[in-house]
């Protein structure tokens, strides 16, 4: 897996010089700005992506959900390893930012100065990105349904993805995600990965967003072997007999308690621990298993990488005061999907809860009118669970979550609205209370999630 | 009477949460059934009575297999359009009853069922997103709703509309004209969902489908709230961008 080499030309140059010394004077003066080095080179050469000189190996990480933790993980797999690799894992995942991570990677005078650049991509930069850089490995994670307003729906960033890449790139794919699966032409090699059936998993598919239900060959009704969530699980179809692709490595035996699994992979298996609990996360772990398969690297070495792993930093927090848990749960507004695996984690939590919820679109409070038809591809119908006591809505679009909570089925008279994103944390009865969740989005996360939290510790502090 | 709410291809027509159209208004008509028609199904409205017609936002593979299973069934909706059944076909849902939809990225270029007189062009590039706020006949109050689509839809200036856009665009960038409407057909690229964001609308649509009784919408106070916020904020200019108005 070696590609040519780029000759370096005037134009290359001159344009990585720009990137180069912008990037510079930029750390001078104390900013960050990963991107902007990358927007001065292409402003200087607008084909630079197609042009500029490239390591012997790139991987390009994308998905929904998880391209992040995937790319991280895999990158720092490489370098323990000792492959000089670089990443994009502080700046941005656009266009932009992937120039200046291929600029960090070169001397002045344009050589490579690392063997592997790992780049997680934002799947909708696939045609700004996949032609030009063309991967010798792009990794997807899984695709979901994101922002009804930046991403449509999963299907349409799955043909913009197919359609800009090469059939000379590996494909590492979700073998439990039909739409992830089924990405590029029969000409690609692909290698896919999933999580084995669990004992106790549903076979029946609820909620609002399913993005995959026939056949996609003879559009039968699809049987679900396993159902995890959304579209993710095994499928059978049992008019013509498609499958789910056989995953080549995969998870198996997750035990919980013990916090172990089993990685299978060419003709051996592996007991590793857990990274989390979290399903997402061992899609993660597995994901990265694959690409380093890909990459040559013995299932030896795999191993002892994913044996060694940290938990990523999670967007969950739980500590308890007095007797309460306070769970604050970033709850990803605009992203339906996302909304639900937070919702769905609550009413598991045991004893009499209360829900705070602020989790309007921040960037569109006094400059739009946000677009809440979000809410109904979400299920807040876990919330309709009578474990919880009451639910507090604040924020300007609070009427809207209150009608969605209420049509959820939802008693209208546990629903509270406050016009403020903070104020219920002082409203909020703390008798009879076991577990209070803070739930904000990923905009408002500190004008917002902070306040709450710290004023939800004050008070049960006082309360000892 | 029992309401009867046929819902077309639910495996395929489900985007965008505005399936809730049909949520909210089986709790608004107690008793209402909801007949699930699979894409492999013969719609119920063929050989049976439906009170009202739902068809969903689909992807675009999806909108090209919908144009498949109701080709066969174009007289028998148009039969029905003209006897004054109700329909509510949303967001790209409309395009399927069209003479034509093309695609030039995804290369196709078919033709629809036929019943109306349009052309819908579909450009995966360049995709439309925006507010609308705009009146009806029926109503008092304005609809409002949101538009996040790939397509534009063309038809003759005269051709009926669901309703006027006071602000945002219509079937395309240079007309208000937004939607068909033709006797208790309903068509139109909003979303948000319609019905449970348009609480007047969907009471007046309530005692149409079952003038027999008085309509009872669900959770009227919070819908009415929601509504009022939502008015209040299309009525404010500074809140509404160049790019999502009128092309004049």
């Amino acid at each position: 897996m070696t590609r040519s080499v780029r000759p370096i030309r005037a134009r290359v140059l001159l344009a990585v010089w720009a990137g180069k010394l912008t990037g510079t004077l930029l750390r001078l003066v104390g900013r960050a700005g990963t991107h902007v080095p990358g927007k001065v080179a292409l402003a200087v050469y607008p084909g630079l992506m197609s042009a500029i000189p490239l390591p012997s190996r790139v991987v390009v990480v994308t998905g929904t959900n998880g391209k992040t933790t995937t790319t991280n993980i895999l990158a720092d797999a490489l370098h323990n390893l000792g492959v000089r690799v670089g990443s994009n894992r502080a700046g941005s995942n656009l266009r932009e930012g992937i120039i200046s991570t291929l600029m960090d990677g070169l001397t002045v005078f344009g050589r490579s100065t690392i063997d592997t650049v790992v780049l997680e991509m934002d799947e909708r930069s696939a045609r700004l990105v996949l032609p030009g850089v063309r991967p010798d490995v792009l990794v997807c994670t899984n695709l979901t349904r994101d922002s009804i307003k930046r991403n449509a729906h999963p299907e349409y960033i799955a043909w913009i993805v197919s359609s800009a890449l090469s059939e000379d790139t590996t494909l590492v794919l979700n073998a439990d995600d039909l739409i992830t699966a089924r990405l590029g032409t029969e000409a690609n090699r692909r290698v896919y990965f999933g999580v084995d059936a669990m004992g106790d998993e549903s076979r029946i598919p609820h909620g609002v967003a399913i993005d995959v239900s026939i056949c996609p060959i003879c559009d039968h009704a699809l049987e679900w072997d396993v159902w995890r969530f959304n579209h993710i699980g095994k499928v059978t179809c049992p008019s013509c007999g498609y499958r789910s692709p056989w995953a080549d490595v995969r998870a198996s035996s997750i035990d919980i308690a013990r916090g172990t699994m089993e990685l299978a992979m060419d003709h051996e298996s592996t007991t590793l621990p857990l990274v989390n609990d979290n399903i997402v996360n061992v899609y993660n772990e597995v994901a990265v298993a694959a690409a380093l398969t890909v990459l040559g690297v013995p299932v030896n070495d795999i191993a002892a990488q994913l044996a060694s792993l940290k938990p990523p930093v999670t967007r969950f927090a739980d500590e308890t005061i007095g007797g309460v848990r306070i769970l604050r749960l970033l709850t990803k507004g605009l992203v339906g999907v996302a909304c639900s695996r937070a919702f769905e984690h609550i009413p598991t939590i045991p004893g009499r809860k209360v829900v705070l919820m602020a989790i309007d679109e921040a960037s569109e409070r006094f400059t739009e009118v946000e677009n809440t038809a979000w809410i109904y591809d979400a299920d807040y119908e876990y919330l309709a669970d009578p474990t919880i006591a009451q639910i507090f809505v604040g924020g300007i679009r609070r009427h809207d979550h209150a009608l969605r909570l209420a049509i959820a089925g939802v008693d209208p008279t546990k629903i509270v609205l406050v016009e403020s994103e903070t104020e219920a944390a002082d409203l909020i009865s703390l008798d009879d209370l076991d577990a209070v969740f803070n739930l904000h989005s990923v905009h408002n996360a500190l004008i917002s999630g902070n306040p709450v939290q710290q004023r939800l510790r004050e008070r049960l502090l006082e309360k000892i | 009477m029992t309401v009867i709410i046929e819902m077309l291809f639910p495996e395929i027509a489900n985007l965008h949460g505005d399936n809730s159209n049909i949520e909210y208004l089986a709790q608004s008509l107690e008793g209402a059934r909801i007949h699930r028609t699979g894409i492999n199904d013969t719609p119920r409205f063929v050989s049976e009575r439906v009170d009202l017609v739902y068809l969903g936002p689909m992807t675009e593979s999806g909108q090209l297999k919908a144009i498949d299973r109701l080709t066969p069934h174009g007289p028998r909706i148009a039969e029905l359009i003209e006897s004054g059944t109700h329909f509510l076909f949303t967001h790209n849902a409309m395009e399927v009853l069209g003479n034509r939809v093309s695609n030039a990225e995804m290369n196709y270029d078919v033709p629809g069922l036929g019943i109306f007189d349009f052309v819908t062009t579909v450009n995966m590039f360049n995709r439309y997103t925006g507010k609308v706020m705009g009146t009806i006949d029926e109503v008092a109050q304005p609809i409002v709703g949101y538009k996040s689509q790939f397509s534009m839809v063309s038809s003759a200036p005269d051709a009926p509309g669901f309703l006027t856009a006071d602000r945002g665009i219509g079937r395309n960038r240079s007309t208000r004209v937004e939607g068909v409407r033709v006797n208790n057909f309903i068509g139109t690229s909003l979303i948000g969902p319609l019905l449970v964001m348009n609480p007047y609308f969907t009471e007046s649509l309530l005692s149409s489908i079952d003038p027999s009784r008085e309509p009872t919408l669900a959770l009227r106070e919070l819908a009415i709230a929601a509504y009022d916020a939502r008015v209040h904020d299309f009525n404010e200019s500074a809140r509404w961008s160049k790019a999502e108005l009128l092309v004049t």
